[in-house]
C-alpha cells in the first residue's frame, strides 16, 4: 500500500463512506494526505445543488464545505427551504419552513398564529389555537433530492402549554402529486406517544428538542420527475384541535 | 494466419512477447505501439513501468485477453471480475499500482473497489495491521482539530475533551522519561477514535461509570433543551455564548445535549477550533465542574455508545396519564427559550 500512489488512495477511499475517510486520515501519513484531498470529498458532495445555493465564504477545502452543510443547514428560497447533507452518506437533505406548507385555515387568526422562537430555524413557526379542520400539506420537487435514495417525510413540531384534540390517530400521507386522490391510502399517526396503541408510527423526540412524526416513505430514483405530496389531516373527528406548534415538514434518507 | 505480438520488457529486464490485441487492451502500451512505433521486435521492446513486475502483468494479461473478446455478456464480465477480484490483499496492491501505471482504468476500478471493502469499518489501527502501514502520524497530528469557524457548545466541549487527552499523552511521554508509570485513561488514542467513531470492540465498563450512566441517562431524559443545530448562526452562537458563560443549568443542558449527540461525532477531525482552545469566559468554579463533566462524558462514550451505535435517536416514552403526561412534556418545553 506504501507504493500505490496518492491518488489511487484517495481512488478508493472515495468508494467507501465519509465516516470511513475521517478514520482513515488518522492512518498514516499518506493515508491522511489522501483523505483530506479535495478528490476524495468532492465525492461526496452532491453533483447538483439546489437553485440559489452558495457555498459559505471562508471554508478552505470541500472537507469543510462537506461538514458545514452536514452540520449548518443553509436556508434557501426566501430562506423557506432549509437545505443540508445527511453526514454518513453525503445525501441531500430538506426542511420545509410553515410558510411553505398549506395550511387549512392558516392565513386566519382565530385559528392559526404565526410565533417566532429562538431555538428553531425559521423566522416564523404556525402555532395552532383551535382548529376543527386540520390539513396541513407541504410539496417538494423530487429533483432536488438525491439519486437513488430512500427518503421519509417528518412533520416536525412541538406542543405548546395545553395541547387538546391529539391524543387519537391522524391521517398521514405521501404520495407523487397528480395520483388520483382514489388510490392515496393514508396511514394512522399518533402525535403523541400512547404506549397502549399498536398501529402506526409514533412521534419521537429529535435530538434538538422537537417531536417528529413520519408521515411516509419513497425511494427517489435518477431521472423522476414531479412533486411530492405529504400531508396530515384530521377532519373527521367532531371535536377541535390545539396547542400544536409546527416547525415544518422535514425529508430526509431513511438510514439502515 | 500470422499473429502479431508485442514485445515487453518488464522491471526485472526480462523480456516477453505478448499478443497483439491483448497487449493493446492497455493503454500506456497501445500509446507507445502508435505514437512511438515501439514493441514491434525484441531489441525494441516496451520498457514497462517499475511497479510492473512479471506476475502482476501475467495477472493483468489475464485480465486483458478475457475482457478484449468482444462477444462476451456483461453478466459473464461480472462473473469473471468477482472470480478475479480473489486474491490476498497485498496482491490486490501491487495490481492497482501495476494497472494504474499502464493505464487500465477498468481494472484499478475494479482492484479500488476491491480495496475499498476492506478498508470500510475498520479502525485505524486495524487498516495499519492489514496494510502494513507505518504509524507516522504524532499523536497531536491524529487529534488534530480542524480550524474552523463553527462556534459551538457542543465542540467546545468536545474540544475541551480532547485537550484533556492531549494534555494526557503530553504527560505520559514526560512520565515515561521520569520512568514512573501513572494509570491515566489506559485506552490509546486509536481507541478513543475508534469508539468516538463507533467501533464497538473493547468496550471498558466500570460499575462505577454504570451508575453515572444511569444518573445521567435520568438527567437527560428529564432536561431537553432546544436545539443547538440552528441555521441561523450568529443570533445563535451569541446565544449559546450567553448561556455557556452565565447559567449553570444550561451548560449542564448542553452537556446532555452533547450526549445524545454523541452519533454525530466522526472524528476529531470535523470541526473542531485551534489547538489549544482555552474558553476564558467561564469562571473558574463552572470551568471545573465542565472538566468533571467532560470526564464523565468521556467514560459514559466507552458504555453509552454501546448501546447507541446503530441508532439515530432513542424514542422518549412517557408515562401515559391523560393530560398530565403532555402537561409535563410541555412544561419543560416551555423552560426552553
Amino acid at each position: 500500500m506504501n507504493n500505490l500512489p496518492e491518488d489511487c488512495i484517495a481512488k478508493i477511499l472515495s468508494s467507501t463512506t465519509p465516516r470511513d475517510v475521517c478514520r482513515s486520515s488518522a492512518v498514516s501519513r499518506c493515508f491522511k494526505s489522501a483523505a483530506d484531498s479535495d478528490h476524495v470529498w468532492n465525492h461526496f458532495l452532491p453533483c447538483e445543488f439546489p437553485e440559489g445555493f452558495r457555498a459559505p465564504e471562508g471554508l478552505p477545502t470541500k472537507k469543510h464545505l462537506f461538514f458545514s452543510l452536514v452540520h449548518c443547514p443553509l436556508l434557501l428560497h426566501d430562506s423557506l427551504l432549509s437545505f443540508s447533507l445527511e453526514r454518513s452518506t453525503g445525501n441531500k437533505c430538506y426542511m420545509m419552513a410553515p410558510r411553505d406548507l398549506n395550511i387549512t385555515w392558516g392565513h386566519d387568526q382565530r385559528y392559526w398564529q404565526w410565533i417566532s422562537l429562538p431555538d428553531s430555524r425559521f423566522k416564523e413557526l404556525a402555532a395552532l389555537k383551535m382548529v376543527w379542520w386540520l390539513e396541513i400539506t407541504g410539496k417538494i420537487n423530487i429533483t432536488l433530492l438525491s439519486d437513488d435514495t430512500l427518503y421519509a417525510a417528518y412533520l416536525v413540531f412541538k406542543w405548546n402549554l395545553d395541547p387538546y384534540g391529539f391524543r387519537q390517530p391522524v391521517e398521514a400521507s405521501l404520495f407523487l402529486a397528480g395520483t388520483e386522490h382514489d388510490l392515496v391510502q393514508p396511514s394512522m399517526v399518533s402525535l403523541m406517544q400512547n404506549p397502549g396503541s399498536e398501529q402506526g408510527q409514533r412521534a419521537e423526540l429529535r435530538s434538538d428538542g422537537w417531536y417528529e412524526v413520519e408521515l411516509g416513505q419513497f425511494f427517489k430514483r435518477r431521472g423522476d420527475m414531479g412533486e411530492i405530496e405529504m400531508s396530515l389531516k384530521e377532519t373527521k373527528r367532531p371535536f377541535e384541535k390545539k396547542g400544536l406548534i409546527v416547525h415544518g415538514i422535514e425529508i430526509r434518507p431513511v438510514l439502515p | 494466419m500470422m499473429k502479431s505480438y508485442i514485445w515487453l520488457e518488464t522491471s526485472d529486464g526480462s523480456i516477453q512477447q505478448v499478443e497483439q490485441e491483448v497487449a493493446m487492451f492497455c493503454p500506456m502500451i497501445c500509446h507507445q505501439v502508435l505514437q512511438k512505433g515501439a514493441g514491434s521486435s525484441k531489441n525494441n521492446a516496451i520498457s514497462l513501468p517499475q511497479k510492473v513486475s512479471p506476475a502482476m502483468l501475467s495477472l493483468i494479461f489475464d485480465y486483458c485477453r478475457f475482457h478484449q473478446v468482444p462477444g462476451r455478456s456483461n453478466k459473464e464480465r461480472k462473473v469473471y471480475d468477482e472470480k478475479f477480484m480473489r486474491m490476498d490483499t497485498k496482491r490486490l496492491c501491487e495490481l492497482t499500482s501495476a494497472a494504474d501505471s499502464l493505464q487500465l482504468k477498468p481494472l484499478v476500478d475494479l482492484t479500488s473497489r476491491a480495496l475499498a471493502r476492506i478498508i470500510e469499518g475498520k479502525t485505524p489501527e486495524e487498516i495499519r495491521e492489514i496494510f502494513h502501514l507505518p504509524d507516522d502520524l504524532t499523536e497531536e497530528e491524529k487529534l488534530e482539530p480542524l480550524k474552523n469557524t463553527m462556534d459551538d457548545p457542543r465542540i467546545r466541549l468536545l474540544n475541551r475533551l480532547y485537550a484533556k487527552k492531549r494534555k494526557e499523552l503530553k504527560e505520559r511521554a514526560k512520565l515515561k522519561s521520569i520512568e514512573v508509570e501513572e494509570h491515566v485513561d489506559e485506552r490509546s488514542v486509536d481507541d478513543l477514535l475508534s469508539f468516538i467513531n463507533g467501533r464497538d470492540h473493547k468496550v471498558v465498563n466500570t460499575s462505577k461509570s454504570k451508575k453515572k450512566n444511569k444518573k445521567k441517562k435520568e438527567h437527560k431524559n428529564g432536561r431537553i433543551n432546544g436545539t443547538c443545530e440552528v441555521s441561523n448562526k450568529d443570533s445563535h452562537n451569541l446565544h449559546s455564548k450567553h448561556r455557556s458563560a452565565d447559567e449553570t443549568s444550561s451548560s449542564l443542558g448542553s452537556v446532555s445535549n452533547l450526549l445524545s449527540m454523541e452519533d454525530d461525532i466522526f472524528s476529531p477531525k470535523t470541526e473542531f477550533e485551534e489547538d489549544g482552545y482555552i474558553d476564558d469566559e467561564i469562571d473558574p468554579a463552572l470551568k471545573e465542574m465542565l472538566d468533571r463533566e467532560v470526564e464523565d462524558f468521556a467514560r459514559r462514550l466507552n458504555s453509552s455508545w454501546v448501546l447507541s451505535v446503530g441508532q439515530e435517536r432513542q424514542p422518549v416514552h412517557f408515562s401515559l396519564n391523560g393530560n398530565g403526561a403532555t402537561r409535563r412534556l410541555t412544561g419543560s418545553a416551555a423552560r426552553q427559550k
